[in-house]
């Protein structure tokens, strides 16, 4: 026994040995590197989106928004539109053409006339206390104008008005004021109260009354005589013919393929098809119909392919109707409405179910 | 890649360091499993050895047996020494007839049985000495693989956890880990392998043995019966 242990003992010492020398480690695969390469995923929806155009304009390679008057004010605008700044609102369509500019004008032109020499000291720090009342952000374009009335105003409010409220009565021209640029105050304010720091506190005074209880209505007055171009809508400009697109003035919604397809198939679910009709082609019926937000029908639905007046024609296109007025409340994304405002649906039994 | 990382990787996939980054419970099992292997290796030297020299032993019986040289001078010649194989059964067949005839035996009968029965133990005696720790092969062929399997799984878990420590699923965090949990099933093999086909042979070595003996065994039975018939008629 002694000898076959001495001997398995060394066999494996020898063997261990041997090992650690050739199998050491494997050599390591060579790895060609290879590069990266970045893949998107981009849903169908984005290529399907309409581009912002005009609705009646010929398809066109070259998409361009409707074309714009002015070039780019604002950069990497987004909606196309008028104005200055690009914002969400819809633009509010101008009534009419207005000939007179401002209405507020011919008041204020005398007044400034008695004293010109006060008006730079009164004039910064108005803004200053007006700047938060004023709402309109719309008003975006400050026609010079109206500048030049902001300033006279106060001026002969605080020295030659006694009592606010009489002045009340003639401030309506001054409501506009706020539009005045808040630019320069900063550095007039500094030099205003070693100036006059007597009058400030009566030209605030004065103000008060009227920027609580009138202000609003004076805006709103304001609002009406001020003959400026309505504004809303983005800032994008374009120089070029509109192409084929939607009417409004940001990037049109196209129901996605899912969306589609969901109301393709809830569709399929409400429509029973009439017994006994070979003639698969028959079945094949498109109707029109109309919804409001909520997703309901707006008015029954029409015929506007297929069917026939008697027959199984007939049938096959009363299944489809009453299929649509089946399923009536639809739900579709709100945000889309203008694209599912009125939908088109191709009845076809070998591509409903 | 790095060329400074590679030869690190490379000394720390070498067997050894896959051993010495073992825990403890994969490192009880390698080592067992190797200890396991070295004594199979001695049992399966230590038998080759002892089944070619008995084998030498019972051609060398045979030859003198058959020589025609008369069974008490080979009794004689061989229980002055230690006898293996035949030579035992046939030195304990000779002992059990000189001790029977010395004393003058009664019955051929009692006396036949009592010389088989001498015979078979010197058998048994002798098939202990081949046979034994054979099982021990069986054993270690059967369940190293299982020992090693155990291992293997025991080191797959812990490098798993530590590869969920480490929060990273890249090959290079997971491969170290599962190859030194490998190791063990290989050792587990390594050892398993010759001690399944050395059992075989073994033990159907020892039966081809045992074979041999036995059917001496039932010719010198026949033999000494013939010669009681002859003698006891003679003494009676």
């Amino acid at each position: 026994m002694r000898t076959g242990l001495v001997t398995s003992t060394a066999l494996h010492a020898v063997l261990l040995g041997f090992g650690l020398v050739t199998l050491s480690a494997p050599r390591a695969y060579e790895v060609a590197e290879e590069q990266a390469v970045m893949v998107d995923t981009i849903p169908v929806e984005e290529w399907t989106r309409l581009q912002t155009g005009d609705k009646d304009a010929p398809a066109e390679d070259k998409p361009a928004p409707l074309p714009t008057e002015r070039p780019d004010v604002v950069e990497n605008a987004e909606r196309v539109g008028e104005n200055s700044v690009d914002t969400d609102a819809p633009p509010v369509p101008e009534a009419k053409p207005k000939p007179v500019e401002t209405a507020a004008l011919p008041e204020p032109q005398p007044e400034p006339e008695p004293e010109p020499d006060p008006t730079p000291d009164p004039a910064p720090t108005q803004p200053d206390e007006a700047a938060p009342a004023p709402v309109p952000a719309t008003e975006i374009r400050p026609e010079p104008q109206p500048k030049q009335d902001v300033k006279p105003d106060p001026a002969p409010e605080a020295i030659a008005a006694e009592s606010p409220e009489a002045d009340a009565a003639e401030l309506p021209d001054s409501a506009p004021a706020p539009q005045a640029r808040p630019t320069p105050p900063e550095a007039q304010t500094a030099k205003a109260p070693d100036r006059k720091d007597a009058d400030k506190p009566k030209a605030e005074q004065a103000r008060k009354p009227q920027s609580e209880s009138t202000e609003n209505l004076l805006d709103d007055v304001a609002a009406l005589l001020n003959k400026e171009k309505p504004s809303g809508g983005g800032a994008k400009r374009s120089n070029r013919e509109a192409s084929l697109g939607a009417e409004t003035k940001r990037p049109a919604e196209k129901l996605s393929r899912s969306e589609m397809d969901a109301l393709r198939q809830r569709l399929g679910g409400c429509w029973s098809l009439p017994a006994g009709i070979v003639d698969y082609e028959l079945l094949k019926v498109s109707v029109r119909f109309r919804l409001d937000r909520a997703g309901n029908l707006d008015g029954p639905p029409e015929l506007i392919k297929g069917g026939a007046s008697s027959g199984p024609g007939r049938t096959a296109a009363e299944s489809a109707l009453r299929a649509v007025q089946k399923c009536a409340p639809f739900n579709l994304p709100n945000d889309k409405y203008e694209t599912w405002s009125e939908v088109i649906v191709h009845f076809d039994p070998t591509d409903m179910f | 890649m790095e060329s400074s990382a590679l030869p690190e990787l490379a000394t720390s996939l070498s067997v050894w360091s896959l051993f010495w980054q073992a825990g403890w419970i994969v490192k009880l099992v390698m080592i067992g499993l190797l200890v396991a292997s070295i004594w199979t290796w001695a049992i399966i030297i230590d038998k080759l050895i002892a089944y070619r020299r008995m084998r030498a032993t019972l051609d060398r019986f045979e030859e003198n047996f058959w020589s025609g040289q008369s069974l008490e001078e080979l009794y004689r010649s061989l229980s002055e020494r230690t006898t293996a194989g035949m030579g035992a059964i046939f030195v304990a067949a000779m002992a059990e007839w000189k001790k029977s005839f010395e004393k003058g035996a009664r019955s051929p009968i009692g006396l036949q049985t009592r010389i088989d029965k001498a015979m078979d133990l010197a058998l048994t005696r002798e098939m202990e000495g081949l046979e034994g720790r054979l099982g021990f092969l069986a054993t270690i062929g059967s369940s190293a693989p299982f020992i090693g399997l155990f291992g293997t799984v025991v080191g797959i878990m812990t490098s798993f956890q530590a590869i969920a420590g480490s929060k990273s699923t890249s090959l290079a965090v997971v491969a170290p880990g599962i190859a030194e949990a490998l190791l063990a099933t290989a050792i587990g093999l390594l050892a398993a392998i010759p001690a399944v086909v050395a059992y075989n042979k073994l033990s159907s070595d020892a039966g081809r043995l045992a074979m041999r003996m036995e059917g001496f065994a039932d010719e010198f039975s026949a033999i000494l019966s013939r010669q009681i018939d002859e003698r006891i008629p003679q003494k009676a």
